[in-house]
């Protein structure tokens, strides 16, 4: 039976079609400035490539924060518990997520069951998110992906403002103008973004496994940073691409539903 | 009727304050908990507790606040700024917290920039932080300094007769908030959250014999039954000052109900009775000063989450959301350690920090409300 | 908290440094330049402290006596009372207690880590305790949290009134902990006969709390003995304020700094006594020959900071200072309300002042209480900021008795008290003739704002002032 997952993020829009528990499609795209326009963009990409229509969807489930304005859907979870059931889905061994998506970031401990017992989200500032990496990445001149790449080859890595977004972004500039290897710049923004999920981490309490969903999971910078701090390893999810995971939660919990089961 | 309470709760300059004042009485301000209105009642004076809802934009809060400063007080003080509490007669600060208690220069100066906005009696009200003999002796004193100040500056005079009275009608506003609130634990209640807490702050702004009477006509109402409000998750609000109806509704949604709380606008406001034998302004600084609610009275936290368990047993509440203002570091981090011990005890929680004022970013509350409302129901 | 982080007891780890720093210089030069190499993150501390001669090597056998007493209360036969700056240890001393300052640990602890105070910032967060609070306790608070530090009995503090979120640090802790909590409670006005009666009351029953905690009495020859050795470091203190109001000034621009910090780790105790000797030696000296404490020995600028400094790393406060030839005339840390004081005779506000009688009990515990409630921060900011006795009226006053040419505000973001105040304030010295500059930095923590920033921001004032 075919269902889908949608997830309409801040900077991206994610849509997973599924048949018994298959992936049949996933896509993702760009949002654009009203959720549900992403949803009906996202949406169609995922049903065009995988040959679908709409009809043929069973049952639909969005999550993100446009999950309220999807037009499609059957149901909309928040996308503390898709991600929590993604992650799971990915790594069967996850007991505790973290999540950086564009605009916020979020530490989930899972129980046996893959249901979130404890969460944690930043507070409404950008410092922590991927938009903090984007701007920083900006600042510097280089491509967000090659963050991750930069900082590895860092010799000294600089302390930097991270509580806010803006003072950090003075600080970059100021350490570019007394001409701070770039690697070094690269190596302190990682780690910063590091240290603010450590302490969300930290606080739902750490258990073995770990693994990263969202953008930043594909940041080697900042997941070694945060694998440092935390003491422990963070397995790598090849199963799909990490920013997936809400939406793949989101059409797992539909996979659910028509197979008559709750969450 | 529940109207009534509406305007009283949402309106600064609601129109009771409006026909007090037509009528040639005055109005004296106050922000905390720990000022006993009494005082105001039995010098005709009508207490009005200052508020912060509405506020829109924070020029004047941020001219004369810090940046690193709880936006409550930031918005009491941009209302003040803009006219808002123009019909005060007076206003009384405490050290309730030191965001708020810093509201005294930032008001003062304010009033001096703009040659406006600051009413004409003003008073710092030292409430001590624990509570024992010697401090029960100073609070007294500091008790019976505002008597006297309020009687020279209003020229009244107010009589422990007048106390007494005084005394004995809050006391019946207290005994009906908690018949009240047991019709909010009731299984079902027929009131909401939302409209329980308009209810509760329309007593803080309106003269209180109306409220009384308003009062008891709808605890009378609501106790012989009502539309009753069923299949919600039962919800307590824990946490920093919340004047504003609408973060209630937000968090209740068409999914939650808030059946109980510990706010200072809230049961906080009523709890206790005062002693109606004895000296008036000894038993009200003792009922005052014996609250230990309030996380500004240190050491006591092992009695304030006692009361939190109880409290969340009595209302068979199915989750507690423990919000804080940010920088509001007394209720956030009690709230941190009310969680670590709520959870213990088998009370699923979630914490929560906000800016008060208006709600900008209800789409990340409203997700981790529905989160946490996932995993408890 | 990293694992190795754990692995080892921050105090412990501080005891060990300061201890190795308060011995290395007694060796060969060439032995002292070897072990700085073992000391990478500390040796842009001991280096310029000991430059100074005997003050710094005092200064840090001082640190290193008081982290030793620390690690090893249980072995010395003391209790332990985690507690604040602001509360003087002297009564703490006379029932043996080691006093554990979190404020002196935290600026230790910046000093000396290379991460300095973020795990311990961090973890605080992790349990619970709100990041906005102030770094100035957590920068400490979170390895006691974690179990991570010496074996803590009891908890004071003496904040109540004054500041919350210094208050909330200990109440946090004594809860978490599960330890015996006190606090001293201030009210609004430090004057009258109420407020009097109610220090007092206060500090028998802290007297109380103490004896039961510690299953002692209190000893009152050794309480008087304390006292009196508290007279002399108070007629030390009020030398060294007098000198530095010389041109030039006499005191090197870490004395300041040098002075609290002695007399937070051991007011009352002959450890603070031979270090401020040793510094009013040194400033005498400089007095004498008409010299500059300033390492170039030419003092273009005089400043007055109003209320504390900035800790990270490599003093490099006191460096961007000593660079720009701008001494140090104090802050609200260093500042004694003993009744000898200089500013309290020019001023004429011995209403403010305590004088310590020594001749019954009952005037010893009313003479401590009274010094108790003129703690830094304890006096000043308990009241309206432009009240009697207040922040504005010390800062003004001590602004002009040292000649400063501009003033300084620097604290934390966790400060609620001061940021509600201070940009009226500032608009008052200014009006009072002093420029005026607000640091927006975090004196414990780089992360809120880089120190390169602030020097640039610092720099950019004095020269947009035209003070440079």
């Amino acid at each position: 039976m075919i269902v889908a997952g949608c997830d309409v993020g801040s900077l991206t829009s994610k849509a997973v079609i599924m048949d018994d528990g298959r992936v049949l499609n996933s896509v993702i795209i760009k949002s654009k400035a009203r959720p549900w326009e992403s949803a009906d963009e996202v949406m169609k990409a995922a049903l065009d490539g995988a040959g679908i229509a709409m009809n043929d969807v069973k049952y639909c489930v969005g999550t993100g924060y446009g999950r309220d304005k999807m037009k499609f859907i059957n149901e909309a979870i928040t996308e503390i518990a898709c991600h929590g059931r993604g992650a799971r889905w990915l790594l069967p061994t996850a007991m505790t997520v973290i999540d950086i998506g564009g605009q916020d970031c979020k530490a989930m401990r899972l129980d046996r069951d893959g249901k979130v017992v404890r969460f944690m989200t930043n507070d409404k500032c950008a410092s922590g998110t991927g938009r903090f990496l984007e701007v920083m990445a900006r600042v510097l001149g280089i491509g967000l992906a090659d963050l991750g790449e930069m900082s590895a080859r860092a010799t000294t890595p600089i302390t930097m403002a991270s509580a806010c977004t803006v003072w950090a972004q003075a600080d970059v500039i100021a350490h570019l103008n007394n001409r701070v290897p770039i690697e070094d710049i690269a190596a302190g923004v990682n780690n910063a973004m590091a240290s603010r999920m450590a302490v969300l981490a930290n606080s739902v309490g750490v258990e073995r496994d770990v693994c990263m969903t969202g953008g930043v999971a594909k940041n080697d910078g900042v997941v070694s940073a945060l694998e440092k701090l935390l003491g422990v390893r963070i397995k790598r999810i090849r199963r799909s691409d990490p920013q997936m995971a809400g939406a793949l939660g989101a059409a797992l919990f539909a996979h659910d539903r028509v197979n008559g089961g709750s969450r | 009727m529940k109207e009534e309470f509406r305007e009283a709760s949402a309106v600064l300059e609601n129109k009771w304050v409006k026909k007090w004042k037509e009528g040639g009485g005055k109005v004296v301000g106050y922000t905390c908990s720990y000022v006993p209105d009494e005082i105001f009642y039995a010098a005709g004076i009508l207490p009005y507790r200052v508020r912060g809802f509405g506020a829109e934009a924070m020029t004047i809060g941020d001219t004369y606040f810090g940046p690193f400063i709880c936006s409550l007080p930031k918005c009491m003080l941009q209302l003040a700024g803009q006219g808002g509490f123009d019909f005060l007669d007076g206003v009384i600060i405490t050290p309730g917290c030191d965001s708020m208690r810093r509201l005294d220069e930032c008001w003062r100066k304010m009033g001096d920039d703009a040659g406006a906005h600051m009413p004409a009696f003003h008073f710092h009200f030292g409430v001590p932080h624990k509570f024992t003999d010697y401090s029960v002796t100073w609070f007294i004193e500091e008790t019976r300094r505002l008597v006297a100040e309020v009687e020279r500056h209003f020229n009244v005079t107010i009589t422990n007769e007048k106390l007494g009275e005084a005394i004995r009608v809050h006391n019946k506003t207290r005994l009906l908030l908690e018949r009240f609130d047991a019709i909010r634990s009731q299984a079902d209640p027929p009131i909401s959250g939302t409209d329980a807490l308009a209810v509760i702050l329309a007593g803080t702004t309106m003269p209180r014999d109306d409220y009384n009477s308003l009062l008891g006509e709808l605890v009378g109402e609501l106790e012989q039954g009502g539309e009753r409000l069923a299949g919600r998750a039962r919800l307590m609000l824990v946490g920093s000052a919340s004047d504003d109806v609408e973060l209630v509704r937000l968090i209740e949604g068409d999914r939650a109900l808030v059946v109980a709380d510990n706010l200072c606008f809230g049961t906080r406001f009523y709890s206790n009775l005062v002693n109606e034998e004895g000296d008036p302004v000894e038993e009200l600084a003792k009922r005052s000063l014996a609250h230990n609610d309030c996380p500004r009275m240190y050491g006591e936290y092992r009695d304030r989450l006692n009361r939190l368990i109880n409290k969340a047993g009595k209302a068979r509440v199915q989750g507690v959301i423990l919000q804080n203002i940010r920088f509001c570091d007394l209720h956030g981090s009690e709230n941190g350690l009310f969680e670590r011990d709520l959870e213990k005890a088998g009370i699923p929680c979630m914490r929560l920090e906000r800016e008060y004022g208006p709600i900008v970013e209800s789409g990340r509350m409203r997700m981790r409300i529905d989160a946490f409302l996932e995993r408890i129901v | 908290m990293r694992k190795e982080t754990r692995e080892y007891k921050f105090d412990w780890m501080l005891w060990t440094m300061f201890d190795a720093g308060a011995k290395i210089k007694k060796g060969f030069p060439k032995e002292y330049s070897h072990s700085l190499n073992y000391m990478p993150y500390f040796r842009g501390v001991i280096e310029p402290m000991l430059a100074t001669g005997d003050p710094g090597q005092k200064f840090i056998e001082c640190c290193a006596a008081y982290l030793d007493n620390l690690v090893h209360s249980r072995d010395k036969g003391f209790k332990t009372a985690i507690t604040t700056f602001c509360f003087s240890p002297a009564i703490l001393y006379a029932m043996d207690i080691v006093p554990v300052c979190l404020e002196i640990l935290s600026v230790m602890q910046t000093l000396t880590g290379k991460r300095g105070t973020a795990e311990h910032l961090d973890y605080c967060n992790e349990v619970g305790y709100t990041e906005t609070s102030c770094s100035s306790q957590r920068g400490s608070l979170g390895g006691y949290l974690a179990g991570n530090g010496a074996e803590i009995d009891m908890i004071v503090t003496d904040t109540p009134g004054v500041c919350d979120t210094n208050a909330n640090a200990f109440a946090f802790a004594a809860a978490y902990l599960d330890k015996p909590f006190f606090s001293l409670d201030m009210p609004p006005e430090l004057n009258g006969v109420r407020s009097d009666a109610y220090h007092l009351g206060d500090f028998r029953a802290l007297i109380a709390f103490l004896e039961k905690h510690t299953g002692k009495k209190l000893d009152i020859d050794k309480l008087r003995e304390i006292m009196q050795r508290i007279q002399k470091q108070d007629e030390l203190v009020a030398e060294l304020e007098d000198l530095a109001r010389l041109r030039p000034s006499p005191m090197p621009v870490t004395f300041n700094f040098m002075v609290h910090a002695s007399r937070f780790l051991f007011a009352g105790m002959p450890e603070c006594t031979v270090c401020l000797e040793s510094m009013l030696a040194v400033a005498k000296e400089n007095a004498a020959a008409g010299r500059s404490g300033l390492s170039s020995g030419v003092e273009k600028l005089r400043s007055f900071w109003c209320y504390i400094d900035h800790y990270t790393q490599n003093l490099r406060l006191w460096q961007m200072l000593e660079r720009n030839n701008i001494c140090y005339q104090g802050n609200i840390l260093s500042r004694s309300w003993a009744a000898n004081a200089p500013h309290v005779k020019e001023y004429g506000t011995e209403a403010a002042a305590y004088e310590l009688d020594l001749s019954t009990l009952d005037s010893m515990i009313l003479g401590m209480a009274l010094l108790n409630s003129r703690m830094p921060m304890i006096k000043s900011i308990r009241g309206p900021y432009d009240a009697k006795n207040m922040w504005l009226e010390d800062t003004v006053n001590l602004a002009k008795l040292h000649g400063a040419d501009f003033i300084v505000y620097n604290g934390t973001p966790g400060c609620r008290n001061t940021w509600g105040m201070v940009k009226m304030f500032a608009r008052d010295t200014e009006k009072a003739g002093f420029p005026t500059y607000i640091m927006y930095a975090d004196a414990f923590d780089d992360r809120v704002e880089s120190w390169e920033a602030t020097q640039e921001r610092f720099e950019e004032f004095l020269t947009v002032r035209g003070l440079l």
